[in-house]
Parts: C-alpha cells; sequence; structure tokens
C-alpha cells in the first residue's frame, strides 16, 4: 500500500549547534519529539514530509531535568513518565496531577513535555497547568543562520483558540523552567476524553494563595482542545483580594461571568462545555470556601 | 529507507518509508496476523507490541524510531514464559478477553505486571515499584482498550492471580 509516497529523509541532530546547522539548511522540516499527536491524525500517513524530518531524540540537552532553590527546568525531550517519577519530591502536586491524567503509562513513554507545548493547532492539559503555575519556556529563534534565545511565558505561547505562535518560523522550544513558589490551593480538572472525544472535552486548572482570610495571586485557565485557551484578567483580578469565603452569590456571578466571556470571545464552545467547565469553576471556589472554614 | 530490527526474534534489514507506522510495517510488510486493527492514532489500542520489552502502540512509533529495537509482537510473547502467567491467571478465574482484543489486553496486563514487579526502562534505570495494587491506576491502564468485552473488576482480578503466579515463579527462581 502507498508504494509510490517518497520516504521522507530523517536527520538526527546531537546538539542544539547540529539543530542550527540542519534547521537553516531545511527550513520546512518537521521537528519531531514524542510524535504521539503528530501520528494520531489521521492524515498523518502517506504524507509527503518534502524536507524531511528532524529527529529530535538524539538530542540530550533536551532531556535534562535540573533543580535550584528557586526553580525546576524540564528539557523539552523529557518524558511524561520520566517526569512523573522524577519529579515526586520537587514539581507541584497539581503537576503531577496533570501528568497522570495524561493517556496511561504506555502513552506517557512516549508524550513528551515539548512535544505537548508545541502541538500546532490545539491545546491539552500540560499548557493549562503550566500557564496558571507561571512557567516559562525558553524558544530559540533560527533566521538566516542568527540564533537568538527568548524566555517566554508558557501563557503567552498561544493564540486565544490555542494555536502555537513561537513568533518565528524556524524555532524550538528547548526548555521550561517553572518557580517553586507556588500557592497553596491548586484544582486540576479533565472532563471528556482530550484524544478520543476532543469536541466533548474541557480542562480547567486554578491556582491561588491563601493568605489569613483571603485569596492572592490567583491563577486560572480553561482549555478546549482545537477550540480556545481562555485565561481571564478580569476573573482572577476580581478573585485576587476577595475575603474567605466568598460569598455564594459572588461565585455565581462569577461563573456566569465567565461564560459570557467564554461565549463572546470563543464561538465554537458547545453549550455542554460551557455549563460544565461554569459547574467545575464554581466547586473549585466551594472548594476554596470549605477549606477556609476549617 | 533501510531499518536494521528484529522482530519476534528474527534479525531484519527492512526496506519501508521512514514515517511509515510501524502497526503498518508489522501488518502490511511482515502479515504478522496478531495484528488486527489500523485506528490512525485513535487509541483503540488494538496494536500493542513489545519495543524493547515495554509495551507501546504501534500505530504512534514511525519507522526511523525502530532502527536497532527488538520488537516482540504478540506472536512471540505467547511463546514466554510471562505469557504463562497471565494464560494461567484467565484459567483460574475462567475469563478471558475475546479474540478481538485478546492479544492487546494480554499485553497491557504484561505492561502492568511489569510495572508492579521491578521493570527497567531502556536506559536501564529502574521503574518505581509499586508496593500494592492501585486499582484505579490499573483500571485507567486497562481502559487503553476500548473493548467492551470484558468489565472491570474480571479484569482486575486476571491481574491480581496473574501477578501472585508472577511473583511465586519469581521467587522459585531466585531460591
Amino acid at each position: 500500500m502507498f508504494e509510490g509516497v517518497r520516504s521522507p529523509l530523517i536527520y538526527t541532530p546531537r546538539s542544539l549547534s547540529e539543530f542550527a546547522t540542519v534547521i537553516g539548511r531545511h527550513p520546512q522540516a518537521i521537528l519531531w519529539a514524542g510524535g504521539t499527536y503528530l501520528m494520531s491524525r489521521s492524515d498523518y500517513y502517506p504524507t509527503e514530509a518534502r524536507d524531511g524530518i528532524i529527529d529530535l531524540s538524539y538530542m540530550e540537552e533536551l532531556k535534562r531535568i535540573t533543580r535550584t532553590d528557586r526553580y525546576v527546568e524540564i528539557g523539552a525531550m523529557v518524558t511524561a513518565r520520566q517526569l512523573l517519577s522524577a519529579g515526586r519530591l520537587l514539581l507541584p502536586p497539581i503537576l503531577q496531577q496533570t501528568l497522570s491524567s495524561i493517556g496511561t503509562q504506555i502513552v506517557r513513554r512516549q508524550v513528551t513535555v515539548g512535544g505537548s507545548l508545541c502541538i500546532s493547532d490545539a491545546r491539552f492539559s500540560l499548557s493549562t497547568t503550566l500557564a496558571i503555575l507561571a512557567a516559562t519556556a525558553e524558544v530559540k529563534r533560527y533566521d538566516n543562520g542568527k540564533v537568538t534565545t527568548h524566555w517566554i511565558p508558557i501563557a503567552k505561547l498561544y493564540e486565544k483558540d490555542g494555536k502555537l505562535n513561537l513568533g518565528a518560523k524556524n524555532a524550538l522550544l528547548t526548555r521550561i523552567r517553572i518557580g517553586l513558589e507556588f500557592g497553596d490551593f491548586q484544582r486540576f480538572v479533565v472532563f471528556g476524553d482530550p484524544i478520543r472525544r476532543s469536541d466533548e472535552c474541557g480542562i480547567v486548572a486554578l491556582q491561588a494563595k491563601r493568605e489569613q482570610n483571603g485569596l492572592s495571586k490567583v491563577q486560572f485557565c480553561v482549555t478546549f482542545p482545537g477550540k480556545a485557551f481562555h485565561i481571564s484578567k478580569d476573573i482572577e483580578s476580581k478573585l485576587s483580594g476577595s475575603a474567605l469565603p466568598i460569598h455564594p452569590e459572588k461565585v455565581n456571578i462569577l461563573s456566569h461571568e465567565l461564560v459570557a466571556e467564554l461565549t463572546k470571545m470563543h464561538s465554537t464552545i458547545s453549550e455542554l462545555q460551557l455549563e460544565r467547565a461554569r459547574r467545575i469553576f464554581e466547586s473549585f471556589l466551594h472548594d476554596l470556601n470549605s477549606q477556609s472554614l476549617l | 529507507m533501510k531499518i536494521d530490527c528484529t522482530i519476534d526474534g528474527k534479525a531484519l534489514s527492512l526496506s519501508v518509508n521512514s514515517n511509515k507506522p510501524l502497526s503498518l510495517i508489522l501488518m502490511e510488510d511482515l502479515e504478522n496476523q496478531s495484528l488486527t486493527s489500523y485506528c490512525r492514532g485513535s487509541a483503540c489500542g488494538n496494536c500493542l507490541v513489545l519495543v524493547n520489552d515495554e509495551a507501546v502502540l504501534s500505530c504512534l512509533v514511525p519507522a526511523f524510531r525502530i532502527r536497532g529495537a527488538k520488537i516482540r509482537t504478540f506472536e512471540s510473547y505467547q511463546r514466554s514464559r510471562q505469557y504463562r502467567d497471565i494464560e494461567r491467571a484467565y484459567k483460574a478465574t475462567g475469563i478471558r478477553p475475546c479474540p478481538a482484543c485478546y492479544n492487546a489486553r494480554t499485553i497491557i496486563i504484561e505492561s502492568i505486571l511489569q510495572d508492579l514487579t521491578d521493570g527497567k526502562q531502556q536506559d536501564g534505570t529502574p521503574i518505581a515499584r509499586d508496593v500494592k495494587l492501585d486499582n484505579e491506576k490499573i483500571i485507567r491502564e486497562l481502559s487503553l482498550n476500548t473493548c467492551q468485552c470484558m468489565d472491570m473488576a474480571e479484569l482486575i482480578q486476571i491481574v491480581e492471580i496473574a501477578l501472585g503466579y508472577r511473583n511465586r515463579r519469581r521467587r522459585v527462581r531466585r531460591s
């Protein structure tokens, strides 16, 4: 079957400098991390990758996990499983929960951090969680033999519909950095199956710091794969500084404001998705309230 | 592209498209009968094989990633001792998966057993050993295959019994 399809050339750079040479010569080549998303697309094979494929799995620089007093740095080619087993002591609980929610162990062996963040057209759980953790990504941009390095917050890597925007045609996400100061209230919920039924799926994550009787540093993100990647600065600022417990009426108002915002900015989200996201958001706030009364 | 690898104990030099999924290589080029479907990566969970002794969905592995790899399909796996542990568990419970998902389910159970005992990763680093059976985790793993022929409680029972056989066999071998 498909005998006439030309076999794409595979390039296997072993370092970032080799990668720079390869990407300079083959700017249209496909970057291959874990390949789980690329291969799960219905049009994956047979296709002609005319300018070849750059296999990143030989680049040891992208497989490191380092920790300092203030942050953890994770290479783009670290797999979800490696991170989950290596990072039990150094990762925030919400990130562990997120990694555990990605498929099964068998799939997690293949899913890489960089690959998951650099899916071109849909956002999944890892992007959502890293956005609320205020993680940053190191992006190397390659332009006419010149390499520039930028640290970009994960939340700014994506358009409002979830499409990836690395700021240049030829760019490589090499590592991410997560600060070790995070809020003491973290919640993450995925509803629906992101792979098998992404149309009905949604991912909601919230992080906040409880100080005395009030909330601070609230970060909230809701994602609908292929439809929306939504960070509501308005709701975040309304929640930050709120006294605990939050009045049930305010919870209700905020959740309906969220729905209004989502409806206004993203027309493709279904009513069921909106309602589920709204209720999960409400449950997070009720949970915050119940914990504040303990 | 020429790819050298070992499939079911045979050293092969395959001439295939470099990005062709392993599941298609096995089904089309090698006419392996143990794989039955090509879901194009939508995770039906029927194309599981062991690559370097780790279970993978072969529809998510391109040809260029199997260079030098040791691949075992269900055809050769069913001749191994590990398989006998699971086969005995099927017999002991009197329950077995339907023919459509039998091969894939068995490999998923093998993967769970490897994790619960002291499996090793490709680079030789040991995988964290789970002290006790976590039913929630097991259900999650087993749900990789979408066939509805069995109840999860039955599958957990099979895993528990197979784990018992596996541990007993390992203890005998050590002593």
